[in-house]
């Protein structure tokens, strides 16, 4: 056999021609570049030419009609109630992406020794990241609903008292923050836990020697290592912190009022409770756009997903 | 400080640690041992105050859940899950292999392509999917949702297991080659077998996806195609707040996701940053 014998490295002289096996690759790619295409980026080119109609579907006529393309997006600029959906989409953002961090960087830290114990809890901090987030929602209902909830029982046997924090007009939205961050710390966690593995020990063993005492280590040596997984993690939970769906419509269906609705939840009101297909795509369109501008930022940080060779 | 002190101090400081990560464990934990603590209870022990740590466990939500339409859902969940991961691994694993193999000159769109197709909102799929569908016949069916599902399926096939190829030496396919082997045996006798951990890791995390998904679902069934995720909320609403039911369903439902995850627990992270980070 021609192959034995070659030194280790050098690689056997091909017998395929080139051109014949780049062609089979093709073959190969297609297909799959046709289906994410087809299932992706037509329904997105779809959504884009919806959001210029005012498609609504109990006027069968509005479908198609593009007479005034730019008027739902005229529309949402005097929208009060999108407006304040940004501002709470803002709020649940900035507080659930910091709570994450801080929570997950907290975490991180103690579980980063060696230790057979600390290796099986591991595992159990996971447990609110899998879980499907639908049952999250309910671990969450029963706990804000005072009649069944041990909090509300605990706090009331300690002799005080605690409004039902999801039907409260101060409480609601921090309720919700407190279910996602209890949800998705374990994601920030990991991507830490990831990273500080990785750290190279002479930096620590070089500062150790200096004197320096576990504050100074953290703050001076092991924060700024974290620094670049500590953006991207963010900006992970950062978008994902858009999508937040299943939380605010089991909790709070975006009341009281509309205190704890979010563009995203308002967009599948205006969609599917009040049949504007056309005015929600619009909406929906400003979120993806969103979406896609985080996304480019993730890549140009990690550097688009693998090394250029 | 003598090396003895010193040793003390270190195991005091450990085990200091290990009470306080137990206590913390202890209190993620609650929120969710108590939904399947509360899935055995009956409902007047449901209601109990104070509360009740030990009760005669009962099946009876369990099956009053099956006696009801909730186990048609469940088998559509699963059905539909299945099927899509199958589906999305049919596309998705060769076109993963041959992104391995070639460079193309597009690769930046390509992957923004993905990570943006994992990021965006369900809702903008959901919309013009809903609109397809009702002009298809479409809504409310199982192949409606296997379909959908695999928007963010596909995007996971072909990053993940573009990483698991590359980790597969070309030397391997070479050698095959010339034995003799054509380029299909290469990669159906050779490639295949030995990233068979990646696929079915892959598959696992595809499944979990499926499985999870609870937007998709509400909005394009109603009763035929619903699943699990949507007829555990259902007990919500129309038969007033049967809590039993609702905690047995939910923990049915993440009953399968538990096991999977453990399983694939390496790899979760690399799924969840599909598009951006390498598996």
């Amino acid at each position: 056999m021609p192959t034995i014998g070659l030194p280790a490295g050098r690689v056997a002289p091909v017998t395929k021609p080139g051109p014949q096996r780049h062609r089979f690759y093709w073959h190969m790619l297609i297909p799959s570049l046709a289906v994410l295409i087809a299932v992706t980026l037509a329904p997105t080119v779809f959504l884009l030419a919806t959001s210029l109609t005012p498609l609504d579907l109990t006027r069968p006529a509005t479908i198609g009609d593009f007479t005034h393309p730019a008027r739902n997006y005229w529309l949402l600029l005097e929208d009060r109630r999108f407006l304040n959906s940004l501002w709470v989409q803002a709020r649940l953002s900035f507080w659930t992406v910091g709570l994450q961090l801080l929570i997950g960087f907290g975490f991180a830290l103690l579980l980063n020794m060696r230790s057979s114990l600390l290796q099986a809890l591991r595992t159990v901090f996971l447990i609110p990241m899998v879980l499907p987030p639908i049952v999250v929602a309910i671990i969450w209902k029963v706990i804000y609903t005072p009649d069944i909830s041990p909090l509300h029982w605990a706090i009331q046997s300690l002799g005080w008292r605690m409004p039902a924090l999801i039907t409260d007009a101060n409480w609601a939205l921090t309720a919700i923050i407190i279910a996602d961050t209890w949800e998705w710390f374990p994601f920030t966690m990991l991507m830490i836990l990831a990273a500080l593995q990785m750290m190279p020990e002479e930096q620590i063993d070089a500062a150790r020697v200096d004197g320096a005492s576990a504050w100074q280590l953290t703050w001076y040596v092991t924060l700024p290592y974290l620094k670049g997984v500590l953006l991207v993690a963010g900006l992970f939970r950062l978008v994902d912190s858009i999508k937040a769906f299943p939380l605010i419509y089991i909790l709070t269906d975006g009341g009281p009022g509309s205190l704890t609705e979010v563009t995203n939840y308002y967009a599948f009101i205006q969609a599917f409770n009040f049949s504007f297909l056309g005015y929600s795509s619009a909406i929906t369109v400003v979120l993806v756009g969103f979406t896609v501008i985080l996304s480019w930022l993730i890549l140009r940080l990690v550097g688009w997903g693998r090394d250029v060779e | 400080m003598s090396s003895k002190a010193f040793a003390y101090r270190r195991a005091t400081e450990r085990r200091l640690i290990y009470a306080l990560v137990i206590v913390l464990a202890a209190m993620i934990m609650l929120p969710f041992v108590w939904l399947v603590l509360m899935s055995f209870k009956t409902n007047d022990d449901i209601f109990a105050f104070p509360p009740k740590l030990f009760f005669t466990p009962t099946l009876q939500n369990y099956a009053g859940l099956w006696a009801s339409s909730f186990r048609y859902s469940f088998l559509n969940s699963a059905v539909v899950s299945v099927s899509s991961t199958l589906l999305a691994l049919l596309v998705g694993v060769p076109g993963a292999y041959a992104l391995s193999r070639i460079s193309i000159r597009h690769e930046k769109p390509l992957s923004l392509l993905i990570l943006a197709s994992r990021m965006a909102p369900p809702i903008a799929f959901t919309i013009p999917y809903f609109l397809a569908y009702r002009w298809m016949g479409l809504l409310d069916t199982r192949l409606g949702l296997i379909l959908i599902y695999l928007t963010f399926n596909i995007s996971l096939v072909v990053w993940l297991m573009r990483s698991f190829f590359d980790a597969c030496p070309r030397s391997l396919e070479e050698a095959a080659w010339v034995d003799g082997a054509t380029l299909w045996q290469g990669f159906t006798r050779i490639m295949l077998p030995i990233s068979g951990p990646g696929v079915a890791a892959t598959a696992i995390l595809c499944f979990l996806y499926s499985w999870n998904d609870f937007f998709f679902a509400l909005i394009l069934t109603r009763n035929q195609a619903m699943t699990a995720p949507v007829a555990v909320v259902n007990f919500m609403n129309y038969e007033g707040w049967e809590w039993g039911k609702i905690a047995a369903g939910g923990t049915m439902v993440m009953l399968p996701v538990l096991i999977f995850s453990i399983l694939v627990r390496k790899f979760l992270i690399s799924g969840m940053t599909t598009g951006a980070v390498k598996g």
